[in-house]
């Protein structure tokens, strides 16, 4: 028991001394601390200067970092507190961070979740920022295909039918079904639609429109 | 049979309801769409940019780079470089707003240093070419108190800070400019001739001391190993009247240490030794520099003369002679011009080729050439805009014509041939329109009033009129005696009474005085009208337009003043206004009055009718938002179950957003007043929040956003005002303050924002038909458009149970911000300051213009382009089918008829 008391004890002292070293090395006077990390940028990154696009926000602005050429960056002279570490890019998401500073300068860095907001799912300090995705901005124009085309619904309503009509008769063989069909056919006539020279006929010479009615007469009744 | 029915009715019955149910969701989904983002071709096409940079504090031109660029810092905290050819942005990087932003020092050898902050201070190293980050530091003042005195500068390759202990000594230190190693520590100079009217012209730090009458002029290079003080009397070098004199001002921009003595002298160091010039200080206001030339160093100065002339003047040093070919006087007016940068050097042909960089007091910045010729300009003043006002522009002349043909007098006849004479003009006008290029220049309304004027108000008092389909400027106009801080414009003419013209009014201060300053002008020209520039006798209070206008068709302005009185502009009108009420909310005390204004035949006088304190004492207001005067056409809002629930459109209806302790933690309180009566209709509070200068009214919606301070986080407040299933007046009567027997039902709701909003608006339509979409300006340099429907207060569970509505989306406590949400796609806006959304003419479209450091205009449809075909309509694919259709009905018919005819032969 005094032996484990004693091994608690060195540890303290231990971990009480890396605090100072840490704290010597961070703090940069009246209590301010660095925020260290790094950005790795996407893999299909075409821009050479993604650096210059790329920005550290603390706080939404309140304390701004700018990425060196590997992509390491350093906030610096922030009071210790709690700050969310956002990564600005125009095309990347990248995920924000909760990074916490004690009194003492111990930093820890962890999820940021605005809902559970006492949820701690720690991540690595010095910050390791990844590119989640690209941002999609944009929507995507529709392009014309035959497949989409054909698998309309107003476009099968209308070829369905269309192949009931000329097809089916086709198929069965039978006189009977034939001479109905022919039926059908001949009561839907074209005389709904004009002409075309008796339009314009009627147009031009409008002298006699009484014949051309007789005209139609004829040609119904040679029918 | 009966049976039968009997046993389906009820089971049909409950068919049709689940129909209508489906029905239900099928109309909200395809009403409610969350989706609104462009399509990639769409890039610029309705849209626009510009980036600033704010009025520039330091300049360098880089010459060691093979593309000329020149390097700025700027009171705006922003370090950029700009082409030397166009004037554009080449890199830019904004630092922090508050003074931990702040640019101490710029220094451009082959790499850019700056300083940035204030105790501690940060010292980076930049790449000239791409601007990236090459090294920094962090650099803290023991003495925190005299850090506001700090000078540095670089020399050799060493970061010298001087720390003035004024009438005692200098403490100099020097760091390596890349590691901020401390070479050698601090020295301290003996310096008890040092006063607080001190300059540094690195590396001598100039002093005038000594009684009247025996001053002495005492200079000390403060770097050098020895300590030797140049001395010698004032008097040696000006003619001291009363004895007293010796104002330092330093040189600007100048290759060789130098001052100014009392804008007299000009006096520079050399070699270590005082060398008094020869050459004439031309004016008083003149800014001076030294910059190397071909034969030898040389002088510049530039002033502005009287007769608004740019004069730039070149001696050189050497001879004292004027060098005609780079001084000239130009009849352009730059107010109060600066000499922020100068370079010379010399062409093929032994000629000089100079570029001066040249700020202006309207924050201005141009790239002049020898000869005062300007190369580019840059009208920085941009970056600070305070007020927006989107004016209407004329309808074409042709179209007014048409307009008035119906009210004209006269036979039958005279009709006649004017209505052929006016078809004729279409006609040429449409011919011309096509043999020409379409002239965009013209500034007409176009069919759907989407093309306006954009009248932007700066901080430096420079007013710009805007093109808004451009971003072009149309004119602009520098009022030197407004400072427009907390300005207001009224539109108080718009563009259609022809032949009269629009007359927009600014509200300011008098830059001295403070008292009321009203400046008047056509905002299609930017030239003063009616009163033109009018001084009020006391500050104001408030300001608003006459409900009514004048047989002119003018609004007249009503003041309220600090002493309650009314002032009317132009006083005629003063018996129009009745029925008027106004409000003033009185920020550091929390206290909010109403007054009514009534005319007693004479004059208007201001009665005060109420006056609260809405937070309790001890409140601060942090944002009072009235309703915007709207014409609102959509009284209510269909429910699922075929009822109406009826807004409550009170259009006096003010929110007041205050911050207040309460027994040790800070509170949020919100109030919604009645603006009339000054009765309270709706109110919230939220304890340990601050409470965000952000809230937007519109219509029945209010909405506020404040930083939860136990969590951590940004939430928005909504609340939603509800007269209820019955409507309390008769449809069209107007909405009366004084019915207050019955009080609007309330509905409120609030969600997480993961993000940090810098500004919100919501969009504005003509008839607030459309959807209203919140659009929030983000800390990333994003714009979101959020629909109003994934912030309605009736969402489902929002309220205590069962309050939520069918309809309306399941509630979630964190908002959605996703990418297509981003009205800006990568445009990214630095310092989002404020959006200010305008109606077009068509119902579904709202133009929005997003002002900050840049500029940045789109225009948003949050209902979708109902009233638009879609601009990918395809033209030709339906014309093509439609002729396909003809032909191959006429041909099957043609084709019909001969096998009909074939038949028949048979």
């Amino acid at each position: 028991m005094y032996r484990m008391l004693v091994v608690g004890v060195c540890l303290c002292i231990v971990n009480k001394a890396l605090c100072n070293v840490i704290s010597g090395e961070e703090e940069t006077g009246s209590g301010r601390y660095m925020i260290e990390g790094r950005v790795y940028p996407p893999e299909d990154q075409e821009s050479l200067t993604w650096q210059i696009d790329t920005k550290i926000h603390v706080n939404g602005g309140e304390y701004i970092g700018f990425i060196k050429d590997d992509g390491s960056f350093a906030v610096h002279n922030v009071p210790s507190g709690s700050y969310v570490v956002e990564v600005i890019n125009p095309d990347y998401m990248y995920e924000p961070i909760r990074v916490e500073i004690n009194s003492k300068g111990k930093f820890r860095a962890r999820k940021v979740n605005y809902i559970l907001t006492s949820q701690v799912i720690q991540v690595p300090y010095p910050l390791r920022m990844k590119a989640l995705s690209r941002f999609r901005y944009f929507q995507v124009r529709e392009q014309w295909r035959l497949t989409d085309f054909l698998f309309n619904p107003m476009v099968i309503m209308m070829v369905l039918p269309l192949l009931f009509i000329m097809l089916l008769p086709k198929m069965m063989n039978d006189p009977e079904a034939k001479e109905d069909l022919k039926q059908i056919t001949n009561m839907a006539k074209m005389s709904e639609l004009p002409e075309m020279s008796e339009m314009f006929t009627s147009w031009f010479n409008k002298r006699s429109p009484p014949k051309t009615s007789a005209k139609t007469k004829q040609i119904k009744k040679r029918q | 049979m009966g049976v039968l029915s009997n046993k389906f009715k009820p089971n049909f019955l409950g068919l049709l309801k689940f129909i209508n149910s489906m029905n239900w969701f099928i109309v909200f989904f395809s009403l409610i769409n969350l989706s609104m983002c462009i399509y990639e071709d769409q890039i610029g096409k309705f849209d626009w940019r510009q980036t600033y940079i704010g009025r520039i504090k330091f300049a360098q031109f880089d010459t060691v780079s093979t593309a000329k660029k020149i390097i700025v810092a700027t009171e705006e905290n922003v370090l950029a470089a700009l082409n030397m050819k166009t004037g554009q942005v080449v890199w830019r990087h904004v630092f922090e707003t508050a003074s931990s932003g702040n640019i101490q020092l710029l220094h451009v050898a082959d790499k850019v240093t700056s300083v940035t902050g204030s105790n501690p201070y940060l010292v980076r190293g930049w790449d000239t070419n791409t601007g990236i980050l090459l090294w920094e530091w962090s650099l803290t003042l023991q003495d925190d108190y005299r850090a506001e005195y700090a000078e540095w500068w670089v020399q050799n390759g060493m970061l010298v800070n001087l720390l003035p202990f004024f009438g005692s000594h200098l403490e100099v230190s020097m760091y390596n400019l890349v590691s901020g190693s401390n070479r050698g520590s601090t020295s301290k100079l003996p310096a008890q001739w040092t006063n607080e009217g001190c300059v540094l012209t690195a590396p001598y730090y100039s002093c005038v001391s000594g009684s009247a009458g025996s001053q002495l002029l005492l200079s000390l290079d403060v770097t050098s190993k020895a300590v030797q003080i140049l001395s010698k009397p004032l008097s040696d070098f000006i003619n001291l009247n009363n004895g007293v004199g010796g104002e330092l001002r330093e040189l600007d921009g100048s290759s060789i240490p130098g001052f100014i003595v009392d804008n007299k002298k000009i006096i520079l160091l050399r070699n270590n030794k005082f060398e008094p010039l020869s050459v004439e200080v031309s004016d008083s206001t003149v800014s001076a520099g030294v910059v190397d030339g071909v034969e030898g160093p040389m002088l510049l100065q530039i002033w502005n003369e009287e007769n608004k002339a740019f004069s730039l003047r070149a001696h050189s040093i050497e001879t004292g002679k004027v060098i005609p070919e780079i001084s000239s006087t130009e009849k352009v007016n730059i107010p109060e011009p600066d000499l922020l940068a100068g370079m010379c050097s010399k062409s093929g042909r032994e000629q000089h080729v100079c570029r001066l960089l040249v700020g202006a007091a309207d924050d201005a910045v141009h790239l002049m050439q020898q000869a005062g010729r300007t190369l580019w300009s840059r009208q920085e003043a941009l970056a600070n805009v305070v007020a927006v006002e989107f004016v209407d522009l004329p309808v074409s002349d042709t179209d007014a014509e048409l307009e008035t043909e119906f009210g004209k007098e006269g036979s039958v006849w005279s009709a006649f041939t004017r209505r052929l004479y006016t078809q004729y003009q279409q006609l040429t006008k449409l011919a011309s329109g096509l043999d020409s290029a379409e002239d965009s220049a013209e500034l007409v309304r176009d069919y759907f009033n989407l093309h306006k004027v954009i009248m932007l108000v700066t901080q430096a008092g420079k007013i710009f009129g805007m093109d808004n389909l451009s971003g072009r400027i149309l004119w602009e106009r520098y009022e030197a005696e407004l400072n427009s801080a907390a300005a207001l414009v009224f539109t108080r003419r718009a563009a259609r009474h022809p032949p009269a013209d629009a007359v927009v009014s600014v509200i300011g201060k008098h830059v001295d005085t403070g008292n009321g300053y009203i400046v008047t002008l056509d905002p299609l020209t930017g030239s003063l009208v009616e009163e033109g520039r009018y001084a009020a006798s006391a500050r104001l209070r408030q300001a608003t337009l006459a409900p009514a206008p004048l047989a002119t068709g003018l609004r007249a302005l009503l003041l309220l003043d600090e002493d309650d009185a009314v002032q009317v502009i132009p006083h005629s009108a003063a018996p129009l206004v009745e029925n008027m009420y106004m409000y003033v909310a009185e920020k550091e005390t929390g206290k909010v009055e109403g007054f009514a204004l009534r005319y007693n035949g004479k004059e208007l006088t201001a009665v005060r009718t109420w006056s609260s304190l809405p937070g309790g004492a001890g409140a601060r207001v942090v944002a009072a938002v009235a309703a915007r005067a709207a014409d609102v056409r959509s009284p209510g809002r269909a429910l699922p179950d075929r009822s109406v629930l009826y807004k409550y459109t009170n259009p006096a209806l003010l929110l007041l957003v205050l911050q207040r302790k309460d027994r040790g933690a800070d509170e949020v309180v919100s109030v919604a007043l009645d603006g009339v009566t000054g009765a309270v209709v709706a109110g919230a509070t939220h304890r340990r929040a601050s409470a965000l200068p952000l809230a937007v009214h519109a219509d029945n919606c209010l909405a506020y956003l404040y930083r939860n301070d136990k969590h951590r986080r940004v939430e928005i407040a909504t609340m939603e005002l509800y007269e209820g299933p019955t409507r309390w007046s008769s449809p069209g009567a107007p909405f009366s303050s004084w019915e207050e027997w019955r009080a609007a039902s309330v509905r409120r709701a609030a969600y997480v924002l993961p993000a940090t909003p810098t500004t919100a608006a919501l969009t504005h339509t003509r008839r607030q038909i459309a959807d209203t979409h919140l659009l929030l300006g983000l800390s990333t340099g994003s714009i979101v458009e959020l629909p109003w429907a994934l912030l309605e207060a009736r969402r489902l569970g929002a309220g205590p149970a069962g309050e939520g509505m069918e309809g309306t989306l399941p509630y979630t406590p964190e908002l959605p911000l996703p990418a297509d949400a981003a009205v800006n796609y990568n445009r990214t806006l630095e310092r989002l300051a404020a959006i200010h959304a305008a109606p077009a003419g068509l119902e579904s479209t709202s133009l929005v213009l997003a002002t900050g450091l840049d500029l940045y205009y789109t225009r948003v449809a949050p209902s979708k382009t109902f009233d638009l075909l879609k601009d990918d309509f395809d033209y030709y694919l339906i014309t093509i089918v439609l002729i396909a259709l003809l032909v191959a009905t006429y041909s099957t018919k043609y084709f019909a008829s001969r096998k009909m005819l074939k038949q028949a032969w048979k």
